[in-house]
C-alpha cells in the first residue's frame, strides 16, 4: 500500500465508514448476546421447559462435561476427519472428472443424463446400499460425504471449464497451442474463481454428507451424539453437538475464504 | 519484383450445422505480397473473420487452396490479455506455447516492449493499463513469435474514438517499422483507407472479392495525415458506394 495524503473530506469519509463498520459489528454481537440472554432467561424463569429447550448454561455445562471425560475432542476428531477426507476426495475427484468431461465432448454428452439424475437423487436414499457395501464404520460415512459433494463439484467445475472465453481459445490456437496447453495455460487458471466458489459450496455439502452418514451408521462423532441424544431425550447433548458443529462449519468456511484471499490477491480483475 | 506470401485460389467454404449449411465464401481469389498492408472490408456478416481463420490454417477450405509461405500472428478485436498474468508474461505467452522460451527470445521480446513504450508496465497486470496500452501490449504479444504475416481482426473496434485514432497511429507505425506483411479485416471504411496499401471489397455472403483498389497516397503511411489528405474523401465515397451495392 502506498502512503497517501488525503483531503480532510476523504479522512471524514474514511472515519464515517469505520464508524459504520463498528456499528454493524456491535449489532451483530449484540443480537447474539440478546438471543442467548433471552433463551437463558425464559428457561431460568421456567416459562419454557429447559428439558425440551435446553439453555446456554446447560449447553456450556454439557460441553464442559464432555471435555472432562475426555470424549469431546474424540467426537470432534472423528467427525472432522470424516468430513475433511470426504471433502478432499469429492473436490479432487470431482475436478479430475470435470477435466475429463471437458476434454472429451463425446464422454460429456454420453454421461450428461446420468450426472443430472445423480444430482437430483437424494443421496440419503442410498443409505441402505452404502451400509451393505461399506459396512457400518467410517468408510460408509466418508463414502456418503463424497457422494453428496462430488456431483456438485463436477457440475460446478465443468460449467466453468466450458465457459472459457472462446476468443482466448482462438488466440491460443492461432499460436499453435495443443489442447493440453490450452488446458494448462488458459482453462485451469481462468477457472480459479469458480474453483473457490465451488469450495465454498462443497464445504457445506461435506458437512451435510458426514452428519447424514453418521445418522445412518456411526458409533462416534457429532452426528452420533445428536442422534443418541435425541433417542435418550438428552436434548442438552443434541444442542451442544449442534453448537460445536456450527463453529466447525464456520471455521472451515473461513479457511476457504483465507485461501481465496491468498490465491486471488494478484488477479483482482 | 515483389514476392507473394499468401494466396487464396478459388476458395470456397461451407459450414454445416444441424439447421442446414451455409456457404460463407465462394470463388474467393486474391494474393498478398511480402511487406504489403492489405485491408479487407465487406458488409457485416459476410464472413470476414472466417477468411482470417482460413488464412491462419485454423479452418481448411471446402474447395480450392490456401497457399502461404510463412507463419502467422493473430490479433483480435479485444486485447484478450490474460488477467492473471503480468504484461511481461502475457507478451511472452507465444514463446511458451511454441517452446521457444529461451533467454535470447525473451530478451528480444522485452526489447520490443521497451522500444514501443511498455517497459514501465511489464510487472503490471492488464487491468491496471489503459485500453490503448493494452492493445499495444496485444500487438507486442502478436509480434513476439516473429510472425511473417499479421492477421488483424478489427483490432481497434472495441476502443473509444479518440483512443482508437491514437492506437491506430501507434500500431501502424510499429507494423511499418517492423516491416510486417499485414492482412486487416475491418468494417470501418476510413480505417481501411488510412492504413492500407491495397483494399479488397468483399460481396455479401457467400463472400467473393468484388473490387480491388491500390491506394495512391504515395509514401504517406501516417494514418492521421492520410485522413487529412485530399484523396481521402474521394476514396471514402467510392468504397461506400461499392459496399452498398
Amino acid at each position: 500500500m502506498k502512503k497517501q495524503l488525503y483531503s480532510a473530506e476523504h479522512a471524514k469519509f474514511l472515519k464515517k465508514r469505520k464508524k459504520n463498520l463498528a456499528l454493524i459489528w456491535s449489532l451483530r454481537i449484540g443480537l447474539l448476546v440478546l438471543l442467548l440472554g433471552l433463551w437463558e432467561l425464559v428457561t431460568a424463569l421456567g416459562w419454557v421447559d429447559p428439558f425440551l429447550m435446553s439453555s446456554p448454561s446447560r449447553i456450556a455445562k454439557t460441553i464442559g462435561a464432555l471435555y472432562l471425560d475426555g470424549t469431546l475432542f474424540y467426537h470432534i476428531g472423528v467427525t472432522l476427519g470424516e468430513t475433511l477426507l470426504g471433502f478432499a476426495v469429492a473436490v479432487g475427484l470431482g475436478c479430475l472428472i470435470a477435466l475429463a468431461l471437458w476434454w472429451s465432448d463425446t464422454l460429456r454428452r454420453v454421461l450428461e443424463p446420468y450426472i443430472v439424475v445423480l444430482n437430483a437423487l437424494p443421496k440419503i436414499a442410498l443409505g441402505p446400499l452404502i451400509i451393505v457395501w461399506c459396512g457400518t464404520g467410517s468408510k460408509a460415512i466418508i463414502f456418503m460425504t463424497v457422494l453428496v459433494g462430488i456431483i456438485v463439484a463436477i457440475l460446478h467445475m465443468l460449467s466453468a471449464f466450458i465457459e472459457t472465453d472462446k476468443n482466448k481459445i482462438l488466440l491460443l490456437r492461432s499460436m499453435g497451442a495443443s489442447k493440453f496447453q490450452i488446458l494448462r495455460k488458459l482453462v485451469i487458471p481462468s477457472s480459479l474463481a469458480a474453483f473457490i466458489s465451488m469450495l465454498k459450496v462443497a464445504v457445506g455439502m461435506a458437512w451435510i454428507g458426514s452428519i447424514m452418514g453418521e445418522y445412518i451408521v456411526s458409533r462416534a462423532g457429532l452426528g452420533y451424539l445428536i442422534v443418541y441424544g435425541g433417542q435418550v431425550f438428552k436434548l442438552d447433548l443434541v444442542m451442544s453437538a449442534t453448537v460445536i458443529l456450527c463453529f466447525l462449519a464456520a471455521g472451515m468456511y473461513f479457511l476457504v475464504v483465507l485461501l481465496e484471499k491468498f490465491l486471488v490477491k494478484n488477479t483482482d480483475n | 519484383m515483389k514476392k507473394e506470401i499468401l494466396r487464396f485460389d478459388d476458395v470456397a467454404l461451407t459450414y454445416h450445422t444441424v439447421r442446414g449449411e451455409v456457404t460463407a465464401a465462394e470463388h474467393l481469389t486474391f494474393s498478398v505480397d511480402e511487406g504489403e498492408f492489405v485491408a479487407i472490408i465487406g458488409p457485416s456478416g459476410c464472413g470476414k473473420t472466417t477468411l482470417l481463420s482460413l488464412a491462419a490454417g485454423l479452418l481448411s477450405p471446402s474447395e480450392g487452396k490456401v497457399i502461404s509461405r510463412g507463419t502467422f500472428g493473430y490479433m483480435l478485436q479485444k486485447d484478450e490479455l490474460f488477467p492473471w498474468r503480468t504484461i511481461e508474461k502475457n507478451i511472452c505467452l507465444p514463446l511458451e506455447i511454441k517452446h521457444q522460451n529461451t533467454l535470447g527470445n525473451r530478451a528480444r521480446v522485452l526489447a520490443l516492449a521497451d522500444k514501443y513504450g511498455l517497459c514501465g508496465f511489464l510487472q503490471n497486470y492488464p487491468h491496471e493499463l489503459s485500453g490503448g496500452m493494452r492493445q499495444r501490449a496485444a500487438l507486442i504479444r502478436t509480434l513476439a513469435s516473429e510472425p511473417d504475416i499479421l492477421l488483424l481482426d478489427e483490432p481497434f473496434s472495441a476502443l473509444d474514438y479518440q483512443t482508437r485514432l491514437n492506437v491506430t497511429g501507434d500500431v501502424a507505425e510499429i507494423i511499418r517499422r517492423e516491416g510486417k506483411t499485414t492482412l486487416l479485416i475491418t468494417h470501418d471504411i476510413s480505417e481501411a483507407i488510412s492504413l492500407a496499401d491495397r483494399i479488397l471489397v468483399l460481396t455479401k455472403r457467400p463472400a467473393r472479392v468484388a473490387y480491388t483498389h491500390e491506394l495512391d497516397f504515395g509514401e504517406e503511411k501516417n494514418p492521421l495525415k492520410r485522413r487529412e489528405a485530399s484523396g481521402f474523401s474521394g476514396w471514402f465515397e467510392v468504397l461506400w458506394r461499392e459496399l452498398n451495392t
